[in-house]
């Protein structure tokens, strides 16, 4: 496998870029006001980021309560956890039941337990999502980026036979919320350039980097090869802009070689072997953990796996939570860990930063944060459980989220901020709003939360309006 | 005495810096620092005034006043007469002093450096866009295109040599693809182009504009993308957005007059009030994103070329609209007066019912929303708002041209490069009806846009127009082209609208919800306004047309029909490129075809000429 492509600096970064695409850099580039903006040291060339979409519970994943368990009769407000707690490899810090295999690799990474979301209201997946995939509220005057299009376009490919943002396991169609999810998934005004290479089928994979179904790669080589001596033929530099018929050109080009590289074979799950492949499981998240790894080895800059959001599925629980939980713990603690486990012994785990985070947490008796005037959106109002689908964190909370890192120049063995040991379980220290721990993810890639762009004449910041500020000290 | 409350005030302001540089976040130039200058210093220190020689323009000419040390507030006489004793000394004169937080924000500004909004001067531009129609007296010689008349002295004065004129081919491919967004047909090719029938370019044209369908089929992809209508999108799933696909399409389809048009938007009935509802969120939203003020943005920009986002939040500094601005379009569908928020934040004041362009005339204040509603609308589309006019035309020729009179075509207080043509068509338009296909077949009458497409020698503020310039298809002109070629249009389209004998009409890529091949070429979510579309195809792109699984599908389906073409190469030329191969592409066409077609060979060389940039371009 050829070896990533790293740029020495930015000033050859743009070098590279401006023979590749000059057009891209129409928009301008990266400007602040006043003097120049700094940008600090990456710690990191790429990143993963572990989606739970739908409201990943904290105190039944990363953030343990009073536990109770389940029993006809339980008064709902005496209940914290639905999982009891277990110890991790780090003393003082603990998950719940379910997360043994995470449990070990705690040592690797930081926890922040203090992640904060706005209160909006009437609680939607669909804002807070695209909220914390772009750091700005929708509705939005302008089509704002997704972080990953942010590093794209900042930072650019690492490898130019990969695409550089790549988003594996969400679908966008066929799913409930589409056109809220298409809104996010998106380069926004850098353009499709920096959008998302889609692949929402890990075992699919392969199949968007080779040539079509149908067709032997001699067929697709040979096609190329007359289509250019076509063009040459042709009328190409007769007629039109030579200059938009050039970078048309070369983006046919680039996409060629991705399709031929060597690389495109990192995209197939079948070549790895089976006994590595085996630890990630059968699972699609498992399978999208195991294609995280591979195009991280080949040069992928930032790549988002997802347990799938869908409307009333897996963390979105809005009943049978408990259950629910059981199940899909089950499904993502051997990957993740393993994912941790493969980055370091391949001796990459420091400069690759794995972020698994979640739109907002959940509680068994909050919506939103006390005080808010969200509606409850629980399927099932009671105080008293009485069947297993009332037992589990049913109401959307945005007073206290997990977020688990690694790599990429994190502590190991770390916790950030807390939560209150009872009810509210807020964020008591170090409350992380979405645009801070944004700047925090930007810091370990090397890119200044006041990063901004000159869109329609305004400045548009990497994080809202430039006021981002890293959690410095979480790094080592 | 007074040397104590100096030292007092000193201390003060000291303690507020030591305060506030506790806080990493540098001050803020355009939401902190530029509020102070504009109240206290503008007045007397920008624009022209320059008491004490001293002008804060730009930060170059602050510096050049040599009143501050950027890195060192205390030894910047700047800082130091905002706290003078003297009254004679104290700046803002004969004003009270500046609150200390005030004072201690500009010396933080000062010490960190005098950062400075990129751009910004509160030098007011010396060009001002007009807002009434102005008449322009058309150079000779009479009865000419009046664009080529125009076009002829400017060509003059700024020496460029006129583009060369198009082969009736080019011109017929061009023509058809702009105004009903379709290729020819390669009969009408070649009936159009053997044709001896004197003024036939004239006689085509008319008869393009008369395919009313065609004409509202193509036409709904750009007023879709411009009054963010679309057949799904976010805020559908919980009623907070409404469609009016069928009346935009009748709109089309009957060439209702502009002002019309605009009129029943703005003071809508129930099939056109979808678009002053605009886009509504469950839960909270901010203030400078609720639905009345998304009204203020869309509308200003829609159809005035006003941007009005950043007065949404403060005044803006990127030109002169003001908070009130915003609030005042707000205030109007809110119905009642709004209270303003200034960077999300409660001002305390309220704003009344106040139209863009205030001059035209007031809108009164105690009238209830349906009567402020019609009132706006007459402002819009009153004589004496020019804007609305030149707009629109301006939209048009850079459609049609590849570049607008004004650019960006979103800030029309921009200077056109030929004031008179922009004056020009804008009367021409008002005066006739504000007919949109008059002011369509005026274009592309002219020898102006039947000429070569050029690649301009200056961009940005130095532009300079040459001739026309290549545009790139639309993702649903490709789509339509793709369709036409390989046959393989969808049965049936999503929009509803009335288009008469449905059955027999072929289902375009405008009708039907957008797709992942229609959003990989540039079709927008319509949650914003877009006016305009990238130009360049990207790499994503470009692997959804080497294997993408929709695209290829087509390509299969036609290529089973080209296996049984006769002259297969000749017609595929012709469809597609409306021309004829050359005999060095007819070889390399047969190297790609092979000695005996097959399905697989006859797609790949579909799949070679519809890659063609030639294809994917209009020049």
């Amino acid at each position: 496998m050829s070896k990533p492509l790293e740029f020495k600096n930015r000033r050859d970064f743009l070098k590279k870029l401006g023979t590749a695409s000059a057009a891209t850099l129409a928009m301008g580039a990266p400007r602040s006001f006043g003097d120049e903006i700094e940008q600090p040291e990456a710690k990191a060339d790429c990143c993963i980021l572990l989606w739970m979409g739908g409201g990943m519970a904290a105190p039944d994943t990363f953030d343990p309560k009073h536990y109770e368990p389940f029993r006809k009769g339980l008064k709902v407000s005496d209940v914290g956890s639905t999982f009891p707690a277990i110890p991790t490899s780090v003393s003082g810090i603990n998950f719940t039941e379910g997360f043994e295999e995470v449990a070990k690799v705690m040592d690797r990474g930081t926890l922040i337990r203090s992640a904060v979301q706005p209160d909006l209201g009437h609680i939607l997946h669909s804002r807070h999502q695209y909220h914390w995939h772009t750091g700005y509220v929708p509705p939005q005057t302008v089509a704002a980026p997704h972080i990953g299009a942010w590093m794209a376009k900042v930072l650019g490919q690492r490898n130019e036979a990969m695409p550089a943002f790549i988003d594996i396991g969400q679908r966008l169609e066929g799913v409930g919320e589409k056109e809220e999810l298409k809104a996010f998934h998106t380069g926004g005004f850098f353009g499709s350039e920096f959008g998302p290479f889609l692949l929402p089928y890990p075992d699919q994979a392969i199949g968007a980097v080779q040539p079509p179904k149908g067709m032997t790669p001699s067929r697709f080589a040979n096609r190329y090869k007359l289509y250019k001596k076509l063009i040459s033929e042709g009328l190409v530099g007769k007629s039109g802009s030579e200059f938009q018929q050039e970078s048309m050109l070369q983006s046919m080009e680039k996409a060629h070689r991705l399709l031929n590289s060597r690389e495109a074979a990192a995209f197939d799950l079948t070549k790895e072997n089976e006994k590595s492949a085996g630890k990630y499981g059968k699972t699609r998240f498992g399978q999208g953990c195991l294609l995280a790894r591979r195009l991280v080895e080949s040069g992928a800059r930032f790549i988002e796996v997802t347990t799938e959001y869908q409307p009333f599925k897996h963390w979105d629980t809005h009943e049978k939570g408990h259950t629910t939980l059981k199940r899909l713990k089950s499904e993502i603690d051997q990957p993740i860990a393993q994912l941790i486990r493969d980055l370091e012994e391949r001796g990459m785990l420091d400069r690759t930063l794995v972020v698994i985070a979640s739109e907002f947490s959940r509680d068994m008796m909050i919506e939103g944060v006390p005080g808010s005037n969200a509606r409850d959106q629980t399927t099932h109002k009671v105080d008293v459980i009485s069947e297993l689908k009332h037992y589990g964190q049913h109401r959307h909370f945005t007073g206290g989220t997990s977020v688990l890192m690694f790599g990429g120049g994190v502590k190991k063995g770390f916790q950030y901020g807390k939560t209150a040991n009872e009810r509210p379980f807020v964020a008591v220290e170090n409350p992380l709003a979405v645009e801070d721990l944004h700047a925090t993810i930007f810091q370990a890639m090397g890119i200044s939360p006041k990063t901004s762009f000159d869109i329609e004449g305004r400045p548009f910041y990497a994080t809202k309006d430039g006021i981002g500020k890293p959690a410095m000290e979480i790094f080592s | 005495m007074r040397d104590r409350k100096t030292m007092i005030l000193k201390t003060q302001i000291a303690f507020l810096i030591a305060v506030t540089s506790l806080a990493p976040a540098k001050v803020d130039f355009a939401h902190e620092v530029l509020p102070i200058l504009k109240e206290n210093c503008a007045k007397c220190h920008t624009n022209g005034k320059y008491k004490g020689g001293l002008s804060l323009d730009t930060r170059e000419t602050l510096l050049d006043s040599e009143t501050v040390e950027p890195g060192d507030s205390q030894n910047s006489l700047f800082i130091q007469v905002l706290t003078a004793q003297d009254e004679d000394e104290r700046m803002p004169h004969d004003a009270d002093p500046l609150p200390t937080d005030s004072i201690a924000t500009l010396a933080k500004w000062v010490n960190e450096g005098l950062a400075w909004e990129k751009g910004f001067t509160f030098k007011k531009k010396t060009w001002k866009a007009p807002l009434g129609h102005q008449k322009v007296d058309l150079p000779g010689p009479e009865g000419g295109n009046p664009i080529d008349r125009i076009a002829a002295v400017y060509f003059q004065k700024n020496r460029v040599q006129p583009p060369a004129s198009i082969s009736d081919a080019r011109f017929l491919r061009r023509v058809s693809l702009d105004l009903v967004g379709l290729l020819p047909l390669q009969s009408e090719l070649e009936k159009f182009v053997t044709s001896d029938l004197g003024e036939k370019r004239e006689a085509k044209i008319k008869q393009i504009l008369s395919r009313d369908l065609d004409y509202a089929d193509h036409w709904m992809t750009f007023w879709n993308d411009l009054l963010r209508n679309d057949y799904a999108g976010t805020g559908f799933i919980d009623g907070g957005r409404r469609q009016i696909t069928g009346w935009l399409y009748l709109s089309l389809k009957e060439n209702k007059p502009y002002d019309q048009f605009v009129r029943e938007l703005l003071n809508p009935t129930a099939e056109s009030e979808g678009f002053i509802k605009g886009i509504k969120w469950r839960g909270n939203v901010n203030a400078s994103q609720v639905p009345e003020i998304q009204f203020a943005q869309n509308v200003s920009q829609i159809f005035f070329g006003e941007n009005m986002k950043c007065a949404s939040c403060h005044d803006s500094f990127i030109n002169d609209w003001k908070l009130e601005d915003a609030y005042g379009m707000a205030a109007i569908i809110a119905g009642k007066p709004l209270e303003m928020y200034r960077c999300d934040k409660p001002t305390g004041e309220k704003m009344d019912a106040k139209f863009l362009f205030h001059e035209l005339g007031p809108i009164d204040k105690t009238s209830s929303r349906d009567d402020r509603l019609k009132r706006v609308a007459e402002l819009a589309t009153t004589e004496g708002n020019g804007r609305l006019a030149r707009t629109i035309v301006n939209r048009l020729w850079a459609r049609l041209m590849g570049r607008g009179l004004v650019e960006p075509v979103d800030m029309m207080s921009n200077r056109p490069w030929s004031e008179d043509m922009l004056d020009y068509l804008a009367w021409d338009f008002a005066k006739n009806g504000y007919n949109l296909k008059r002011t369509l077949s005026i274009i592309v009458s002219s020898r102006t846009y039947q000429s070569a497409t050029v690649i301009a020698s200056k961009s940005g503020e130095g532009f300079v127009f040459e001739g026309p310039s290549a545009k790139r298809m639309t993702a649903e002109q490709f789509i339509d082209a793709v369709w036409g070629i390989t046959k393989t249009a969808p049965g049936k389209i999503d929009a509803k609208v009335e288009r008469k004998s449905e059955k027999a009409r072929v289902v375009r890529a405008s009708l039907v919800k957008s797709t992942l091949l229609m959003r990989a070429l540039g079709r927008p979510n319509r949650e914003q306004v877009v006016t305009t579309r990238p130009a360049d195809l990207t790499t994503l792109q470009a692997l959804e047309l080497n294997n993408g699984r929709e695209f290829v599908n087509y390509l299969n389906r036609g290529a089973t029909k080209l296996v049984d073409e006769k002259e297969r190469v000749e017609t595929l030329y012709l469809e597609a490129l409306s021309r004829l191969p050359s005999s060095l592409e007819k070889q390399v066409a047969r190297e790609i075809l092979g000695a005996r077609v097959t399905p697989e060979s006859a797609a790949d060389f579909l799949w070679a000429i519809l890659m063609l940039p030639e294809f994917q371009f209009i020049n």
